[in-house]
C-alpha cells in the first residue's frame, strides 16, 4: 500500500549533472557540438612559455623516472626456505600464547612449550618458521637480522613500550622486514569509546614508525587462555599470503637459522678434557644466498668458524608434494621443532633419531611413518653403512639392466659427476666407466692395469701404451694383477649363480660392513692364495687365464671383452694423468675422444653395466688382498654417495622385506637397481674427464708434499729423492702462455680445411647463412599483392611465367572471398609485424634503457633457473653451493664448550655466512648518528658495542668531522642533533651495510638504548684522523719585523721541517718562520708583518695523526650460562671504572668554580673642554645651573612667631572662612536642588503639551478624514446614481 | 681473528702470480714454501720480488714476510688501493708478467688505478703488452669494465735483454662485474697485426708483414698488419723485432698470437720471413683451439666470471691451458667455486678442434675497497 505512494525516480532535466550526462550522451553519439578542448581551441593549448614547457616536462619526467626502482636479479630460489616469523614484545603480552594458537591454527597440534624456533606447513606454498623474541637486546638484534615477518605484539592497556621502539629501530638498521603489529589486552577496557580512541592513538604512532598503512591486528580478548579461533585464522591468512621485500644484506649473505644442535665431540676428549673445544653439527633451513662448503661463518654470540662439513638432508617438513588440490589434508600439516621435542623423526647424515615421547594424536596422524620407524629401531646397522653394502648385492643383479637400459642411454643428457664427496668435503679419486678417471691413482696401478691389458691383448694392444709401460712391468705388480683377473672371473661366475637367489644375498646386508669384509677376506683368502701360486710366470698365468675364459659360458666371454675395453679406457686416461698437473686439455680432449672411441668399440652398454658389477663384486677382496688397490673402493663409495638420496626409501622398504623374501621385494629390487643403472649410466655419459683432470687431481697435491717421504741415513743426512713431476710442476716457468706442443702442417690442404668455418667466408650455420636468410626473407617480402584489383604478384618470377600467372588469377577470383579474407588478415599482420621491428629499429625513444635493462635481468634470471635445473642436488651444490631452502646440516669444529655446556634454545642460534674477506679486520669508517632519543652524547673512545653485518662486538671508535678540504678532524664528543664520522677497527664489513651501536648490552637500561645508528662508509687499513696541535713560543729578541722566538721547538731538526710554515701572534699579526737559530736549541728567526711586543704569544697551529686502539672484543652472549644470557659485559668505559673504584677525576684548579667577588667601580666624572662646551648646542650644553635645592640658611627668612592678639584674629579669620565656606556650599547644594526641580517640573509642562496638541491634531485629523470620506462617498453616489 | 686459520699453503714457485692475486682479491693469507728450494740459486728471483713490489705498490696494508734465503713466502693481503703509481718492472720478464696480474686486480681498486710500467714491452716469453691490449681489454669490456679512463698505451718499446719500454695503463674501478655468456665466438671477419721492429732496419717490419700475409690470405682477404717502427728515446736498449696478430670474429672475440725475435746476443739471428710465417701458423693454430677467448686470457676470464654476481656466466673455450687448470684450481681454493665444464666436440664443422664450455655461478663479490660517498 505504501509502496505505491512512493515517488518514481525521476531524472532530473536540469542543474550542472543533467548538463553533463547530455554532454556526454551528445558525445557518445558523436554529436557533441563542442569537440575536443584541444582541438577546438589550439591556440589556448600553444606552448606560450618555452621555460614553463620544459619546467612541465621536466616534472613529468621526474615524477615518470620516480616510480622506477633499480631492478634486481631475482634470485629466490623455486622453493624457498620457510619464511622466518619472529614475535616480539615486551613480557607478558601474550607472545607464547600466540604462538601456540597460530600453530594451533595451522596444524591443530598443540604444543605446550615451545623453545626455539617451530616450522610449520601453513599452506600449499609456504612454510613458516616462528620465532619468539624476548626482550634482551641481544636477542633482538639477532633476530631482527634474519626476520622476514615481525609480529610486534603491543599491550593495549599498556601503551607502547620502549622494546618495541628499540626493535624497530634495530630492524630499520639491518634492513626492514615486513612488520605487522598485534594489539592485545584489549578486553581490558571497559568503555567501548575509550577502546576505540585507545586503538586509533596506538594505530598512528604504529603508522608514524612503520609506514602509513602498516597492518595492526587487534586481539580482541582471551577465551580459556587462548586467542579467539576467528581472530587467530584471520591472522594467520594474512601471514599466508604475504608478499616480502628483499633484503639486501639478507640476499646477498647465506644464513642458517638452527632449530636443532648436535654434539659430535668425541665423548672421551670430554672425559679427559671437560673444557675442550667441541665439535658441533647445527641444522636448519638454509636462506638468502648459496652457501659453500669450507666458507666463513660467524655466529652471533659465539664468534667466528670456518665450516668443517655441509651436507643436505631430506627435508623433514616438506612441502606437500601436489599441488593440486585446495586446501592441505591432515598429513602434511607438518610441524618440525626439534628444540621443543616436536618432528617425529630426525635424520641425521649416518642415523636417524625418533621421538617416540607422548603425543598421541601425532602417532596416529602419522601411521606409515611410525611403522616405518619400527622397523627403523630393529635394524642392527645404520643405514650408511648398510647403503654401502647393498651397492654389492644390486650390481649383481645383471638382469635389469637389459635392454632397455640401453634404449635409455641415447635418451639421457650428459652430466657431470662428482668427484668431491660432499659431506666430508674431501676430494675423491673416482674410478667410473671403464677406468677413464683414474687420473688421481698411482702410477704404479695404472702401469699395472694397462700390463694386464696388454696381456689380455695379447700383443694387439697399443704400440704406445706399450712403448710407455713395458719398461715398469715388474713380478710384483704381474702378481697383483693375477690376483685381480683370476676374481674378476671367479666372482662373474658367482653372480652368475646368484641372480636367481637375489634375496638371499640380501642377508649380507644385515651383517655391518666390517663384518662383511671379514667374512669376505676369509671366503677369498683361500683363492687368493691359490691364484698367487698359480701365477708365479707371468706368461704363464696369462696363458691360464686365456685357456679358461675361452672354455667357459659366453657370459665370461662378455666379461672378458668387458676387461678389454676396461683397460684399454684406462690407459688411455693414463696419458694426461702422467703430465701431473701441466697436462693439457688437449691431452685430455684426446683421452676422451679415445674413450669414446673405445666405448662405441665396445658398443653394448649391457657390457659395460656387466663389468660394473663384476668390479662392484671385486672390489672389497682387492682391497683387503692390497692396499694399492684403492680406486674400486673408491668407486663404491662415491656411487653410494650419488644414490644415497634415490634409494633412501628403498632402504627403509628392505630392511622390513627382507625377512619375508616375498617376489615384492624383488620386484623394488628390479626397479631400484634399474634406476641405479640409469643413475650411473648417466655419470658415465657426462663428460668427466676434464673435470677430473683439473679437480681430481689437486686435493693431495699439498698433503704430500707435507710429507715427505724420505729415508734417512745415518739419522743425520736425508736421502733427497726429488719427486720428478712434483718438481717440474713446482718450480717450472710461470707463465700464461699456451705452447703450441704438436703444430699442425698447416701445408696441408686438409689441416687448412680444418678451420674453415671459422671464418667469415667459410660455411655458415642454416640460421646465420645469408643465402638462406635472404631466400626466407624473399619468402616474406616476395609476395605482393594490389589489393584494389586482388592481383598477387610474386616476387622473383619471371616474366614468361606471367601467363601462368594470369591463370592463377582466373583461378583465384573463383576461389570463395573467404580465402582472400584470410589472404588480407595474414597481410595485416605481416604489415604489423614489420612495422613493429620498424619501430623497434628507428622509433624508439629515450625510455628504452630501462625495459631493456629489466628484459637483461629477466634474461639472467631465466638463465639462472634453468642452468643446473636439470642436475641433482648432489651435482649442483658442487657449482652453486647448497642453496637456499635445503634443510642442511653444518659441522663446525672448535666451538667453545661453553656454547654446548650453556645451551638455551630459547636464544637463536644464527650461521651467517661471511663473503670475501669479511672474515679479516681492518679499519670502518662510518657515517654515525647519535639517537635523537638517546640521553647522553657519546665520547671518543669510550667502548662501545656496534652490531653491523651478523656481528655484534665491542669495540672502541673516534668520531670524527670532515672538514672542508677532506680533513678528518678528531671530534671529542658526537654532535647532537648531526652526522658525523666514526672509525674503528674492526672487522670487515661491505660498504652501505647499516649498523648501530649500543652502550651495554648487559642488564635494563633505564633508557632507549640504542645509542646510535648509521652506515658503513669505507674501509682501509690505514686511516687519518688528525687533532689539532697548537705550538706557542716567546719572543726574547725583537727587530724592527723580525723576531727571534724560543719555546716552541726543541731542535733545530724540527725547526727544519717547520720551515715556511705560518705563524701568528694572538694578537693577530702573522708571521713565518724563517730559519733555526744555534742557540738557545729550537728557536729560530721569524718574520712577521708588524713588530711584535716583548709580552706577545706566537702560536703555530697544526695537525696531529692519531691513532685508533687496535680493539675488537665480539659478544659472547651464547657463552654465558643460562639465564645470565643477557649480562654480557665486556670493556667499561673509564667512567664506569672510575665509579667502580672511587677514584674521582683530579680537576684543574682553574676549572673549578669560585664565588665570584666583584670590586665597586669608579669612574671619573665627565670632563668637557670648555671650546666644546661652547660649541654645542644647548640642549646637549651641560646645565651649570644648580638645582633648587635646599636654600642656604643665611638665605632663609626668618620665622614669623605671632602675638596672641594677631594669633586671635587669625584664628577668627579662619573661622568666619570656614563658616563662610560652609554657606556657600550649602547654597550651591539648594541652587542645585532647585534647578533641577524646576527643570522637572518644565519637562512636566512641556509632555502635557505636547500631549493636548496630539490629542488636538488626533481630534483635527478625524475630522478630517470623515470630511474627506464623506466626500468620497458622495462623488460616488453621485456616479452610481448617473449610472442608475 | 682467525685470519691466520685461513691462511693457504702451497710450495713452489710456480703459479706465483695466481696465488698472490687471488690470495689479494680473496682477503685470504698464503704461504708459499719451497721456492726453488733445491735449486743452485735459491728463493725468489728478480722479477718476483719485482712483482711483490708491484703488489705492495698498489695495495694498502699487506704483510709481506720472506725468509733469509728467499725460499719462503707469507703474504697477508690488504685491501688494494690504487691511484697514480710507477714501477720499474724486472727486465728477466716481460711487461705483460705485471700486466696479466694488473688487468685481475685493476677493477677492484680504491682509487681508479693509473699505472707506469717500465721494462720489456715484448719478449718471447710473457704475452706482450700488444696483444693484451688488442685481447684482454676487451675481453674486460665485456664484463662492464669500460670507460674513457680505460686504456692501456705503449709509450716506449723495450725488447730484452735491455727493456727500456715504457706502458701506460689506467683502469676504472667498478663495484660489481657484469655475468657474461660468451657462448657463440662467432666468424672471423679481419684479422689485424702489428709489426714492430726496434733498432734495427725498418725494412724488417715490412718483410715480416709480407710473409705473414702470404699464409693469412689463403684464409682471409680482409688483413691489415700495421708497421711501427719506434725511433730513438722510444725504441728502448736493445733491437729486436717482432709481430702479433689478432683475429677478431664477427661476434667481437679476439684471438691473438705473436712472436718476437731472439734477443740480442742469445740464440741465432731470426730471419723476419720466418718469423712472419710462423706467427701466421701461430695464429692458425690458435684459431684451430678457438673459443671466445683466446688461450692467454682464459684464466682472465673465468676469473672476472667467479667475481661476478651470483648469476650464471658462461664462457666457450678452446683446450684449457695448463696455466688455466692451476688457475682453476686454485679458484676452488681460494673461493670455494668450480666450474661446470663441459666438452664440446666439434661435430663435422670445420671449425678446429674440441671446445670447452665453462659454466659457473658468480659469488657475489663486491669491491670492499671502494669508498661509498
Amino acid at each position: 500500500m505504501e509502496t505505491k505512494d512512493q515517488k518514481k525516480h525521476r531524472k532530473k532535466n536540469s542543474g550542472p549533472k543533467a548538463e553533463k550526462k547530455k554532454k556526454r550522451h551528445l558525445q557518445d553519439l558523436q554529436l557533441g557540438d563542442e569537440e575536443d578542448a584541444r582541438k577546438r581551441n589550439p591556440k589556448a593549448f600553444a606552448v606560450q612559455s618555452a621555460v614553463r614547457m620544459a619546467r612541465s616536462f621536466h616534472r613529468t619526467q621526474d615524477l615518470k623516472t620516480k616510480k622506477h626502482h633499480i631492478p634486481v636479479v631475482d634470485r629466490t630460489p623455486l622453493e624457498p626456505p620457510p619464511i622466518v616469523v619472529v614475535v616480539m614484545g615486551p613480557p607478558k603480552v601474550g607472545k607464547s600464547t600466540l604462538i601456540q594458537c597460530l600453530i594451533r591454527n595451522f596444524t591443530r597440534q598443540k604444543l605446550t612449550e615451545i623453545r626455539g624456533p617451530v616450522t610449520i606447513v601453513s599452506g600449499k606454498k609456504r612454510r613458516l618458521t616462528i620465532i619468539e623474541c624476548g626482550c634482551d637486546i641481544n636477542m633482538m638484534i639477532d633476530l631482527a637480522k634474519v626476520a622476514d615477518l615481525v609480529l610486534m605484539l603491543i599491550d593495549a592497556s599498556f601503551g607502547f613500550e620502549m622494546e618495541t621502539f628499540e626493535f624497530l629501530n634495530i630492524c630499520q638498521v639491518h634492513g626492514f622486514p615486513k612488520i605487522m603489529g598485534v594489539l592485545t589486552h584489549l578486553d581490558s577496557f571497559k568503555h567501548n569509546k575509550q577502546l576505540k580512541k585507545t586503538k586509533k592513538r596506538l594505530k598512528h604512532r604504529f603508522w608514524t614508525e612503520v609506514y602509513p598503512g602498516a597492518k595492526l591486528f587487534y586481539l580482541s580478548g582471551m577465551v580459556h587462555g587462548e586467542y579467539q579461533n576467528q581472530e587467530i585464522h584471520n591472522l594467520g591468512r594474512f601471514i599466508t599470503v604475504m608478499k616480502f621485500r628483499p633484503l639486501t644484506w639478507q640476499t646477498s649473505h647465506p644464513y642458517v637459522l638452527a632449530d636443532r644442535m648436535e654434539d659430535l665431540t668425541n665423548p672421551e676428549d670430554i672425559r679427559t678434557n671437560i673444557k675442550c673445544d667441541r665439535k658441533v653439527s647445527l641444522y636448519g633451513y638454509l636462506r638468502g644466498a648459496h652457501l659453500k662448503n669450507k666458507s666463513q661463518i660467524h655466529m652471533p654470540g659465539v664468534g667466528d668458524f670456518a665450516v668443517s662439513d655441509i651436507s643436505f638432508l631430506p627435508d623433514p617438513c616438506a612441502l606437500p608434494e601436489q599441488q593440486k588440490k585446495r586446501c592441505l589434508n591432515e598429513k602434511e600439516k607438518l610441524v618440525y621443532a626439534p628444540l621443543s621435542g616436536v618432528g617425529g623423526v630426525l635424520y641425521d647424515k649416518d642415523a636417524v633419531y625418533v621421538d617416540l615421547g607422548g603425543s598421541h594424536g601425532f602417532q596416529d596422524e602419522v601411521g606409515p611413518t611410525h611403522e616405518l620407524v619400527q622397523s627403523l629401531i630393529s635394524t642392527i646397522s645404520t643405514i650408511d653403512a648398510k647403503m654401502a653394502s647393498s651397492r654389492v648385492t644390486l650390481f649383481s643383479d645383471s638382469k635389469p639392466l637389459g635392454s632397455e637400459d640401453i634404449d635409455n642411454q641415447g635418451l639421457l643428457m650428459p652430466k657431470e659427476e662428482k668427484q668431491m664427496d660432499l659431506k666430508t668435503g674431501r676430494m675423491r679419486r673416482k674410478a667410473i666407466f671403464g677406468d677413464e678417471d683414474e687420473s688421481g691413482d698411482s702410477d704404479d696401478e695404472e702401469n699395472d692395469e694397462i700390463s694386464e691389458d696388454d696381456e689380455l691383448e695379447n700383443g694387439s694392444s697399443d704400440e704406445e701404451a706399450e712403448e710407455e709401460e713395458n719398461a715398469e712391468m715388474t713380478d710384483q705388480y704381474m702378481a697383483g694383477k693375477g690376483v685381480k683377473r683370476w676374481k674378476l672371473e671367479e666372482l662373474e661366475e658367482d653372480s652368475e649363480m646368484d641372480l636367481p637367489a637375489f634375496a638371499d644375498s640380501d642377508d649380507d646386508l644385515e651383517r655391518s660392513s666390517a663384518e662383511e669384509g671379514e667374512a669376505e677376506e676369509a671366503d677369498e683368502s683361500s683363492e687368493e692364495e691359490d691364484c698367487t701360486a698359480g701365477e708365479g710366470g707371468i706368461s704363464g698365468s696369462k696363458a691360464v687365464g686365456e685357456g679358461s675364459k675361452a672354455g667357459l659360458s659366453p657370459a665370461n666371454r662378455q666379461s672378458d671383452r668387458v676387461n678389454l675395453e676396461k683397460s684399454l679406457l684406462m690407459k688411455k686416461a693414463a696419458l694426461p694423468t702422467s703430465d701431473s698437473g701441466h697436462c693439457t686439455a688437449e691431452e685430455a680432449f684426446a683421452s676422451e675422444d679415445e674413450s669414446e672411441e673405445s666405448s662405441s668399440l665396445g658398443a653394448e652398454e649391457e657390457d659395460s653395466e656387466n663389468e660394473e658389477a663384476v668390479r662392484k663384486k671385486l672390489s672389497k677382496p682387492s682391497q683387503v688382498s692390497s692396499g694399492q688397490k684403492l680406486g674400486p673402493r673408491n668407486l663404491i663409495d662415491e656411487t653410494s654417495d650419488i644414490e644415497d638420496l634415490l634409494k633412501e626409501e628403498e632402504d627403509y622398504k628392505e630392511e622390513n622385506n627382507d625377512s619375508k623374501e616375498t617376489s615384492g621385494a624383488l620386484k623394488w629390487k628390479e626397479d631400484f637397481s634399474r634406476k641405479a643403472a640409469e643413475a650411473f649410466l648417466r655419470q658415465q655419459q657426462a663428460a668427466p674427464n676434464l673435470q677430473k683432470l683439473i679437480y681430481g687431481t689437486v686435493a693431495e697435491d699439498n698433503e704430500e708434499e707435507d710429507g715427505d717421504t724420505q729415508e734417512e741415513l745415518g739419522g743425520l743426512f736425508r736421502v733427497n729423492q726429488p719427486d720428478r713431476e712434483c718438481k717440474h710442476k713446482a718450480d717450472s716457468l710461470d707463465c700464461s702462455r699456451f705452447l703450441v706442443e704438436a703444430p699442425h702442417d698447416w701445408d696441408l690442404e686438409e689441416v687448412m680445411n680444418s678451420i674453415r668455418d671459422c671464418f667469415v667466408t667459410g660455411k655458415w650455420e642454416d640460421d646465420k647463412d645469408a643465402a638462406k636468410v635472404l631466400a626466407e626473407d624473399g619468402k616474406i617480402y616476395g609476395v605482393f599483392s594490389n589489393l584494389e584489383t586482388n592481383d598477387v604478384h610474386q616476387g622473383g618470377l619471371d616474366s614468361d611465367t606471367n601467363n601462368e600467372l594470369s591463370e592463377k588469377e582466373i583461378k583465384k577470383e573463383i576461389i570463395p572471398n573467404e580465402e582472400e579474407e584470410s589472404k588480407k588478415k595474414k597481410k595485416k599482420k605481416k604489415k604489423r609485424k614489420l612495422r613493429n621491428i620498424f619501430d623497434q629499429l628507428f622509433d624508439e625513444g629515450e625510455d628504452k634503457y630501462f625495459p631493456d635493462l629489466k628484459i637483461e635481468f629477466q634474461k639472467q634470471e631465466q638463465l639462472n633457473r634453468a642452468e643446473f635445473e636439470d642436475q641433482d642436488d648432489e651435482a649442483r651444490v658442487q657449482y652453486e653451493g647448497f642453496r637456499p631452502g635445503m634443510y642442511v646440516r653444518v659441522e663446525i669444529e672448535n666451538v667453545p664448550c661453553e656454547f654446548v655446556q650453556n645451551f638455551d634454545p630459547h636464544y637463536p642460534i644464527i650461521l651467517g655466512g661471511l663473503g670475501n674477506s669479511e672474515g679479516n679486520v681492518g679499519y670502518v669508517q662510518m657515517r654515525l648518528k647519535k639517537h635523537r632519543w638517546y640521553k647522553k652524547i657519546l665520547k671518543s673512545r669510550d667502548p662501545i658495542i656496534f652490531s653491523v653485518g651478523w656481528r655484534r662486538f665491542q669495540t672502541i671508535p673516534l668520531y670524527y668531522i670532515e672538514d672542508h678540504n677532506g680533513r678528518q678532524r678528531l671530534l671529542k664528543y658526537t654532535p647532537q642533533h648531526m652526522h658525523c664520522g666514526a672509525a674503528f677497527w674492526g672487522p670487515i664489513t661491505p660498504q652501505g651495510t647499516g649498523f648501530l651501536a649500543i652502550q651495554s648490552v648487559s642488564g635494563i637500561m633505564p633508557d632507549f638504548r640504542i645509542a646510535a645508528t648509521g652506515v658503513v662508509l669505507d674501509l682501509d687499513k690505514s686511516i687519518k684522523i688528525v687533532k689539532k696541535l697548537k705550538l706557542t713560543g716567546f719572543p726574547y729578541k725583537i727587530f724592527k719585523n723580525t723576531s727571534f722566538i724560543k719555546g716552541m721547538f726543541n731542535s733545530a731538526l724540527e725547526v727544519a721541517k717547520f720551515e715556511g710554515a705560518v705563524i701568528r701572534t694572538v694578537s693577530g699579526i702573522r708571521g713565518q718562520i724563517k730559519k733555526a737559530l744555534r742557540a738557545p736549541e729550537g728557536a729560530f728567526r721569524a718574520s712577521f708583518e708588524d713588530k711584535l711586543l716583548m709580552s706577545d704569544i706566537v702560536f703555530m697551529r697544526t695537525w696531529y695523526p692519531v691513532s685508533i686502539p687496535a680493539f675488537y672484543n665480539p659478544v659472547t652472549s651464547l657463552l654465558k650460562a643460562v639465564g645470565e644470557k643477557d649480562t654480557w659485559s665486556g670493556m667499561r668505559t673509564t667512567g664506569q671504572l672510575r665509579l667502580a673504584h672511587g677514584v674521582r677525576l683530579k680537576a684543574n684548579k682553574d676549572s673549578l668554580y669560585k664565588p665570584i667577588l666583584r670590586q665597586k667601580k669608579h669612574f671619573n666624572s665627565l670632563h668637557i673642554p670648555k671650546a666644546l662646551q661652547k660649541a654645542l648646542p644647548f640642549k646637549n650644553k651641560p646645565k651649570t645651573q644648580a638645582k633648587a635645592g635646599k636654600v642656604p640658611k643665611d638665605r632663609r627668612r626668618p620665622a614669623v612667631i605671632r602675638e596672641p592678639h594677631e594669633r586671635k584674629i587669625l584664628a577668627l579669620l579662619d573661622a568666619l572662612s570656614t563658616v563662610h565656606s560652609q554657606k556657600m556650599k550649602k547654597a550651591k547644594e539648594q541652587r542645585h536642588l532647585h534647578n533641577k526641580e524646576h527643570f522637572r517640573a518644565k519637562q512636566k509642562e512641556e509632555e502635557e503639551k505636547l500631549k493636548r496638541q496630539k490629542d488636538l491634531r488626533k481630534k483635527l485629523f478625524r475630522i478630517q478624514g470623515q470630511k474627506e470620506r464623506r466626500n468620497q462617498k458622495s462623488s460616488l453616489k453621485g456616479a452610481e446614481g448617473q449610472l442608475q | 681473528m682467525a685470519t691466520q686459520a685461513n691462511s693457504l699453503s702451497y710450495a713452489g714457485c710456480n703459479f706465483l702470480r695466481q696465488r698472490l692475486v687471488l690470495s689479494t682479491l680473496s682477503g685470504r693469507p698464503v704461504k708459499i714454501r719451497k721456492i726453488r728450494a733445491r735449486d743452485d740459486n735459491p728463493g725468489l728471483r728478480d722479477f718476483e720480488a719485482s712483482f711483490i713490489r708491484l703488489l705492495d705498490k698498489i695495495t694498502n696494508g699487506s704483510r709481506i714476510e720472506i725468509n733469509q734465503t728467499g725460499t719462503t713466502l707469507y703474504y697477508q693481503p690488504g685491501l688494494l688501493y690504487g691511484g697514480s703509481v710507477e714501477h720499474d718492472c724486472s727486465v728477466l720478464r716481460g711487461i705483460g708478467y705485471y700486466l696479466e696480474s694488473l688487468l685481475c686486480l685493476a677493477p677492484f681498486m680504491k682509487h681508479p688505478l693509473k699505472i707506469v710500467l717500465r721494462g720489456v714491452t715484448n719478449d718471447q716469453v710473457d704475452p706482450s703488452v700488444d696483444v693484451l691490449k688488442a685481447t684482454a681489454l676487451p675481453l674486460l669490456k665485456q664484463f662492464g669494465i669500460d670507460g674513457e679512463s680505460f686504456e692501456l698505451k705503449i709509450v716506449r718499446r723495450g725488447m730484452p735483454p735491455g727493456g727500456g719500454g715504457e706502458v701506460v695503463f689506467s683502469c676504472p674501478v667498478r663495484k660489481v662485474l657484469k655475468p657474461i655468456q660468451l657462448t657463440d665466438p662467432g666468424k672471423i671477419k679481419r684479422i689485424r697485426g702489428m709489426a714492430y721492429s726496434v733498432r734495427v732496419s725498418p725494412q724488417m717490419a715490412n718483410r715480416i708483414v709480407d710473409s705473414a700475409r702470404s699464409i693469412l690470405n689463403k684464409f682471409i682477404p680482409d688483413i691489415y698488419i700495421y708497421t711501427d717502427h719506434m725511433k730513438g728515446v722510444n725504441s728502448g736498449k736493445s733491437p729486436g723485432f717482432g709481430l702479433s696478430l689478432v683475429a677478431e670474429t664477427t661476434s667481437g672475440t679476439f684471438l691473438s698470437a705473436e712472436l718476437a725475435s731472439n734477443p740480442q746476443g742469445q740464440g741465432a739471428a731470426v730471419l723476419p720471413e720466418d718469423l712472419g710465417r710462423n706467427c701466421a701458423w701461430l695464429l692458425l693454430e690458435e684459431i684451430y683451439r678457438g673459443g671466445c677467448v683466446d688461450s692467454t686470457n682464459q684464466s682472465l676470464a673465468l676469473l672476472l666470471m667467479t667475481l661476478g654476481q651470483q648469476d650464471v656466466s658462461k664462457v666457450l673455450l678452446g683446450p684449457l691451458s695448463p696455466y688455466t687448470i692451476e688457475f682453476l684450481r686454485h679458484l676452488k681454493s681460494f673461493f670455494q667455486i668450480m666450474f661446470k665444464i663441459e666438452t664440446k666436440p666439434c661435430g663435422e664443422e670445420l671449425k678446429g678442434g674440441d671446445k670447452v664450455l665453462m659454466t659457473c655461478v658468480g659469488i657475489g663479490f663486491s669491491n670492499l675497497s671502494k669508498t661509498l660517498k
